[in-house]
């Protein structure tokens, strides 16, 4: 970038930023020039708020490319409805399909490996219905998909893991952030224990490495936090509508690690009380300071 | 006739498969169109059930039309719509022809089963659906024939994709989601004595080789009930006199009629599949309407009335026999209400022990829906009288939450149909630690998995937070999961989940049934019923 060509985008940026935050989902070219970590949109329409939120990250046509087959992984593991926070908002699933097709995708899959019935997760959470609406190839985990990946972590050695996964030009992470027993929270890095086949409920024995291992293997583009609605306690399926916040936020990053590490805040907490966000630090996974990010607050 | 025939048994008989494919979950709280339709139209379980539990689900009325179709026309169920009929139909067919013709003759045999059958409900007994053709076929199909179907498939399928040959795989992948879709389980299903339901079915099919339509011939006891009623039909068949007693139509008779005796066809095991008016060279058969008892009826167009003798010390033998049968059964240790069977879990909904085996017809519906798989033929549980009644075994399958499916699905009412917010108050039995075997308790190693998926909005797992040492000394907090008795539902998902696959650290007993007096823990509990 030449000395001209900086003036020019500093100018266009300045006029980005004058114009009023309701327009921001409109001007996300613009707005690309602005290097941020972290964009963390605010406002009642999850769909509104997850759009602003990734052009302020600058745009999906910067995580993916023309003809590329993208995993959008949400979190389908429970049978609840969206009201009770157990699963990703569908809404912010539809967007985030629909962004990926518009910035030229030749196909996105969605899926997950729920603890609950499949069929009953998939259909009760309104997320197949979302995302097949948003075009996408909405399918059930086939279990001869689960080859043993050699990981080399501390906890995992290797995995049965979801091939899907590895073969995607492009992955994307859409969890949600809900209340764990032991993780104390799950959000981004939990999440990939949706793409673990066998018998995973032995990785609690060493919850927070495995969870550090698996999300050094799988490298997401981008990582979609939603927390229109989180879920304070009785996580991580909950059920009582009680235990439900409406944050309306959602937190776009492409560092899984800063995304935690700023999920655990809407909880009052801080990245470092949580293990893995700890461990995934330290292990240069990712950055958990958020006080030395640049995050991007918007409300739409 | 004999083509319009068999296309309305094939008609029937798609209808009927079909309808048992969708007994399956889509996902949605509701079932579109379970195979319980079917036996909506069974007036031996309609029957039966008024006499067991003297009341009756709303939809079996539906088998009054039955009733009166048989009534006007005889056994036209047994040969033109019964799905077991038309499966005895098409094993028979493999059976050589111009084997000789020789018929047992037992034709007798299945009224003294009904009259067992009968005498047995009446006082509360029922075992009709044990033997009834409708309930018999639905559980043979659900509990061993479709899972036998649907693994041999998917080994097939299997085997082509992992051979790697290259078109081949993309071509049977392409059939195979099409299977999945059309044909296939959503999972492939296991139940137990499977093997055991599954030779017993086949062996009703083979009885065709020995003679065809043995079981409706001989043994079913809706064909003899039905048999009983069509001694009023109108339909009647005369053999005029052109007939030259050639007995070209006793070879092609479904039934056990004896058509070639003109004066002593049997109309009571007619099946009116027009075979022997097909056959006939003189063309000298014809069916129509006769008013019973007219002059036609007595004389010598029809064996008709009286043409069953059924002998009077038989009949008293068999109605005996069902009323002896229910102190047989029923003096053993589980009729002791301090004794329950711990492993007795029954489906949620499902009605008081003593209710629910009035109603229980044994058909496998619930088995076919239940989500999780957990739902299994019991054996001698809920002793002989309840063989093959559903029971939950948490470590196959456990109870899905917010699923109501097997409610939905039962035909009699054994299994209530519940709303999810009636649902989500039932226990079925209490979860309960084993400390020697749980992680945090026995080996001071971090596992919450009981509690996560614990899936009561206030878990009924819970933590004590506890300070222990490990082998070096050195302290460690670590959460020992205990359960909440009174929110605790039994529904078996920890036990389903808990790392310690082969013997559970958690589990459940029937303990606590909500629908139990009993068979209860707590004071609460108790008092509260």
């Amino acid at each position: 970038m030449n000395r001209r060509d900086f003036i020019k985008l500093a100018a266009i940026s300045g006029i980005g930023l004058s114009i009023p935050r309701s327009f921001d989902s409109f001007i996300a070219p613009a707005e690309a020039a602005e290097k941020i970590d972290l964009a963390v949109a605010h406002g009642v329409s999850p769909s509104k708020i997850t759009r602003a939120a990734i052009n302020a990250m600058g745009g999906m046509k910067k995580f993916v490319s023309k003809g590329d087959i993208v995993v959008v992984k949400p979190n389908i593991a429970w049978d609840r409805t969206p009201e009770q926070a157990g699963d990703t908002n569908p809404e912010v699933v539809g967007v985030v399909v629909q962004m990926c097709y518009e910035a030229g995708a030749k196909k996105v899959k969605v899926f997950d490996r729920p603890v609950n019935d499949p069929r009953r997760c998939y259909v009760q959470s309104g997320i197949a219905d979302a995302a097949k609406a948003a075009g996408a190839d909405v399918s059930y985990v086939d279990e001869r998909k689960f080859k043993e990946m050699n990981i080399k972590g501390e906890a995992l050695k290797s995995w049965p893991l979801y091939t899907e996964v590895f073969e995607a030009d492009k992955v994307i992470n859409i969890p949600i952030a809900k209340h764990h027993s032991l993780a104390k929270l799950t959000m981004s890095m939990k999440n990939w224990m949706g793409v673990m086949g066998g018998s995973r409920r032995t990785i609690h024995q060493r919850l927070d490495e495995s969870l550090v291992d698996l999300s050094m293997a799988i490298k997401p583009a981008l990582t979609v936090l939603d927390a229109v609605r989180i879920l304070t306690a009785n996580g991580p399926q909950g059920g009582s509508l009680s235990d439900v916040k409406k944050m309306d936020t959602v937190i776009v990053g492409v560092d899984q690690v800063a995304v935690d590490s700023f999920g655990a805040t809407l909880f009052g907490m801080k990245g470092s009380d949580l293990d893995y966000v700890k461990i995934a630090d330290k292990m240069g996974l990712g950055r958990m300071d958020i006080a030395k990010l640049k995050v991007k607050r918007m409300n739409i | 006739m004999q083509n319009l025939r068999r296309i309305t048994q094939g008609i029937f008989l798609l209808l009927f498969l079909f309808l048992f494919l969708q007994t399956e979950a889509k996902g949605k709280d509701e079932l579109g169109y379970p195979i319980k339709i079917f036996l909506d139209f069974d007036p031996l379980i309609f029957i039966t059930t008024i006499l067991s539990a003297h009341t009756v689900q709303k939809a079996f009325y539906f088998s009054l039309a039955v009733i009166a179709a048989t009534m006007l026309l005889g056994r036209v169920f047994c040969g033109w719509v019964c799905p077991l009929g038309t499966l005895n139909n098409i094993a028979g067919s493999f059976r050589k022809k111009h084997s000789d013709n020789i018929s047992l003759n037992w034709h007798r045999t299945k009224y003294y089963i009904l009259m067992f059958l009968l005498a047995a409900s009446v006082f509360s007994l029922q075992l009709a659906g044990i033997v009834d053709p409708l309930s018999l076929l639905i559980r043979s199909l659900s509990v061993s024939i479709y899972p036998a179907f649907n693994y041999g498939t998917k080994a097939v399928f299997d085997a082509v994709y992992n051979s790697d040959i290259k078109g081949l795989v993309d071509i049977s992948e392409a059939v195979y989601s099409v299977f999945k879709k059309g044909i296939l389980s959503f999972q492939q299903p296991f139940y137990n004595q499977s093997a055991f339901i599954g030779i017993l079915f086949l062996f009703i099919l083979g009885m065709n080789l020995a003679e065809k339509r043995f079981w409706c011939r001989y043994l079913c006891p809706l064909g003899a009930l039905l048999g009983l009623l069509s001694r009023f039909s109108i339909l009647k068949r005369t053999v005029s006199e052109g007939c030259t007693s050639c007995g070209a139509c006793a070879s092609v008779c479904q039934g056990n009629a004896s058509p070639d005796k003109k004066e002593d066809w049997k109309d009571t095991e007619c099946f009116y599949c027009w075979n022997c008016d097909d056959v006939c060279p003189q063309n000298a058969v014809s069916f129509g309407f006769h008013p019973p008892m007219s002059p036609d009826n007595i004389g010598g167009i029809t064996g008709g009335y009286g043409g069953l003798d059924l002998g009077r010390r038989r009949v008293l033998t068999s109605l005996v026999s069902g009323v002896v049968a229910v102190p047989l059964l029923r003096a053993n240790p589980l009729s002791k209400a301090e004794v329950p069977n711990q492993k007795l879990i029954r489906p949620p909904g499902a009605l008081e022990e003593r209710e629910f085996l009035k109603r229980c017809v044994k058909c496998g519906e619930c088995m076919k829906v239940c989500i999780t798989n957990g739902l299994q033929p019991t054996f001698l549980e809920a002793g002989l009288e309840g063989i093959w009644s559903p029971l939950l075994i948490p470590k196959i399958g456990y109870c899905e939450y917010r699923c109501t499916l097997c409610g939905q699905v039962c035909p009699t009412g054994a299994i209530k149909k519940l709303d999810l917010k009636e649902k989500a108050k039932i226990k079925i039995g209490l979860a309960m630690i084993d400390k020697s075997r749980c992680l945090p308790y026995a080996h001071a190693t971090p596992c919450i998995v009981c509690e996560e998926v614990c899936p009561t909005p206030k878990k009924a797992v819970w933590f004590d937070r506890v300070s222990v040492k490990d082998r070096n000394g050195k302290e460690k907090t670590i959460q020992q999961p205990r359960v909440d008795l009174e929110l605790c539902i039994g529904c078996g998902i920890c036990e389903a989940k808990c790392p310690v696959i082969d013997r559970p650290a958690i589990y459940v007993t029937s303990i606590g049934e909500s629908r139990s007096k009993e068979n209860q823990l707590l004071l609460m509990q108790q008092g509260k019923y």
